[in-house]
């Protein structure tokens, strides 16, 4: 089984916000498999289809330190599972 | 003009002054008083600019220093600490020092210069894209493209190293934008968003609490962060609940308080980790399970439940599950939870008799025979005899761990530590910092031979500024904990740790101007702490110690806290 985690997440358009995201998911092991952008005024729109690396990260961890960041106005996260091929 | 001017209706237009003017003033109206940096090419504007301002510029003499006097200078007087250091090389060098300051949480304000934005991007002479670089290893960053945005994004950025859990805030500046000319008001105030602790998870931590046997408080760098200080002495006097801390942590609890067993983890009391070992509840309070605190996670506090107290969310449940998490601001969390448990003792006798009778057993010994110098009872004695305005700053090593272990501490902000990043070369422009924040405190860098020389050129900075910083050198000629590791777990193969041509560091403080001696003896403690202390000035104590001294006890890498080795 394999678990993957949509986050979607509503960030500001500063300079380096997008870098901030994305270095911080990777540097805290995980895989990211899909990226999908959309602008709204002076925000972003994310969804970040992600994976852990390991049994040991977790995406409610991870949920939190993207949270903390300044600049995320909101995010979500879902859980799919799926047959691995 | 009339003798009387009329009372103003509105409030005055801004003037029109340069971003670099700008800058400056926004700093003032954040009440920064002292800043700590080096000039170059790219933020000379900014440096024009101080001239006639009210801050007071130290000139470093490396980046690195800057950036970690500014982070010491915020861990002691608890305010915003300001590093400024132009593009390229001069960024690059405060990276260090910014990796400090987030690891262990303090607030500071880095400001740096960078080419113009018309040729950002396109690899010009001292060009570094900083803020992709320490994108890693700050809270936030802010490049700064329009003047008129410059005290908005100060303001900012003060507000944000200084709330909720602290860390540094970089803030670049582009050259044209330091001399663009703009009218920009000041004054946001950025109002602060307190989240309040959720009354029923401090009743939740209350049952916990109550339930348990052999409950204990684990105490991190976040009381006081948190300015719990007061609050948390008040919780472990009112139920008698023992507790450990963390490197970071140590004097919370004053270190020869009752209940109070020491620091936990690799280098820990053998009471504190038998406690934690023992426990049935952790009452974690502002800490993060560090490794260095743990040993093997899998097996620390086997027996423990958990309830965490911490400002960071995301710290909850991260390594260790967390049964009872208490969000919010630490201090308020703390006393509302003291006055539930104050309502009724807790039945614990029999543990705090264990940990105390344990402590007891487990004292640390001052009796080594020879007639060389041991570290640790001279850091015992120098922190008893400097006395309640003690602080010390520690380099890396094992002298910052004979410190952790034996000094004395009354108070949290009195031990001064690179802990999380471990960084060696922070003991002396800590120390720098630390005094320049509290003249009155004495202050004392702590340092080995191998982290002296890192950053041993800001002796200059402590000669040119009239800072009275006093330093204990504990020399063994190595890199003492590295060489301990080689003999211990790589069959005694030492590599390329013998600093055994370490120049004459007497001679070295007196080149730059700084009074120093030599301690060779046992005998010569006493009288050479007594001079280094009694020094009106900048003082050296190059103190010559036994290479084959070690940090007793010790946890093995990876192992658990039960497993601590012992010397001989």
């Amino acid at each position: 089984m394999i678990m993957s985690d949509t986050i979607h997440i509503h960030i500001d358009r500063a300079d380096g916000s997008l870098q901030r995201l994305i270095g911080l998911v990777e540097r805290r092991g995980f895989h990211i498999d899909g990226i999908n952008m959309a602008d709204e005024g002076a925000m972003r729109r994310i969804a970040l289809t992600v994976r852990g690396r390991d049994a040991a990260r977790s995406i409610d961890t991870l949920g939190r330190q993207i949270d903390r960041l300044i600049g995320v106005a909101r995010i979500q996260a879902q859980t799919f599972q799926s047959e691995a091929a | 003009m009339s003798a009387a001017a009329p009372a103003l209706k509105t409030p005055p237009a801004p003037a029109v002054m340069t971003g670099a003017r700008l800058l400056v003033s926004s700093l003032e109206r954040m009440g920064v008083e002292v800043v700590f940096g080096y000039p170059g090419g790219a933020i000379m504007p900014i440096y024009d600019a101080l001239t006639g301002s009210s801050l007071k510029h130290i000139l470093v003499r490396h980046e690195q220093a800057a950036a970690f006097a500014a982070d010491a200078y915020a861990r002691l007087s608890g305010r915003v600490g300001v590093c400024m250091a132009t593009s390229g090389p001069g960024a690059t060098n405060l990276i260090t020092g910014i990796a400090n300051a987030m690891m262990d949480s303090a607030p500071m304000v880095c400001i740096t210069g960078n080419v113009p934005q018309g040729v950002m991007g396109t690899d010009a002479f001292q060009e570094i894209d900083i803020l992709g670089v320490t994108l890693p290893i700050v809270k936030h960053s802010i490049l700064v493209r329009d003047a008129a945005e410059i005290p908005a994004a100060i303001e900012q950025a003060f507000h944000i190293a200084a709330s909720g859990r602290p860390g540094p805030v970089l803030v670049d500046l582009p050259k044209d934008v330091q001399f663009a000319e703009t009218a920009a008001p000041f004054g946001f105030n950025i109002p602060n968003e307190t989240i309040e602790a959720d009354p029923d998870a401090i009743a939740e931590a209350e049952r916990f609490i109550r339930a348990a046997e052999r409950p204990l408080i684990y105490i991190g760098g976040g009381v006081k962060i948190g300015r719990a200080t007061e609050a948390l002495r008040f919780f472990a006097e009112t139920t008698g609940i023992p507790a450990v801390a963390t490197l970071n942590a140590l004097g919370t609890v004053p270190t020869d308080a009752p209940g109070f067993l020491g620091m936990l983890g690799m280098h820990g009391a053998r009471a504190a980790n038998e406690a934690v070992q023992a426990s049935d509840l952790l009452i974690v309070m502002g800490a993060r399970f560090d490794d260095r605190a743990t040993g093997k996670l899998a097996e620390f506090a086997p027996h423990a439940r958990v309830v965490h107290f911490d400002v960071d969310a995301s710290e909850i449940g991260k390594l260790r599950e967390t049964h009872v998490a208490v969000g919010g601001e630490i201090r308020p969390s703390i006393e509302a939870l003291t006055e539930r448990l104050a309502a009724a003792p807790l039945t614990i006798d029999p543990w705090v008799i264990r940990c105390a009778s344990a402590a007891e057993r487990h004292a640390a010994r001052y009796d080594a025979p020879g007639e060389g110098v041991y570290a640790p009872a001279l850091l015992k004695q120098l922190s008893e005899m400097a006395g309640d305005r003690f602080v010390a700053a520690c380099d890396v090593g094992q002298h910052q761990m004979w410190a952790a272990q034996h000094c004395r501490f009354a108070r949290p902000e009195a031990h001064i530590t690179s802990g999380g990043l471990g960084a060696m070369g922070f003991g002396l422009p800590a120390g720098l910092g630390a005094q320049m924040a509290d003249p009155d405190a004495i202050v004392v860098t702590i340092a080995g031979d191998g982290g002296f020389m890192m950053n041993v050129q800001e002796l200059a900075t402590l000669r040119r500024y009239g800072v009275p910083l006093k330093i204990v050198l504990l020399d063994n000629s190595s890199l003492g904990l590295v060489r301990q590791w080689q003999e211990l777990f790589f069959a005694e193969n030492y590599s390329e740790i013998d600093l055994s041509d370490n120049p004459d560091f007497v001679k070295v403080a007196e080149a730059f101007g700084v009074e120093a001696f030599r301690i060779d003896r046992r005998d010569q403690v006493e009288a050479g702490l007594a001079r280094l202390l009694a020094a009106k000035g900048a003082c050296l104590a190059h103190v010559v110690i036994d290479p084959k001294e070690n940090v007793w006890p010790l946890v093995p890498p990876g192992k658990s806290n039960a497993e601590m080795m012992e010397g001989a």
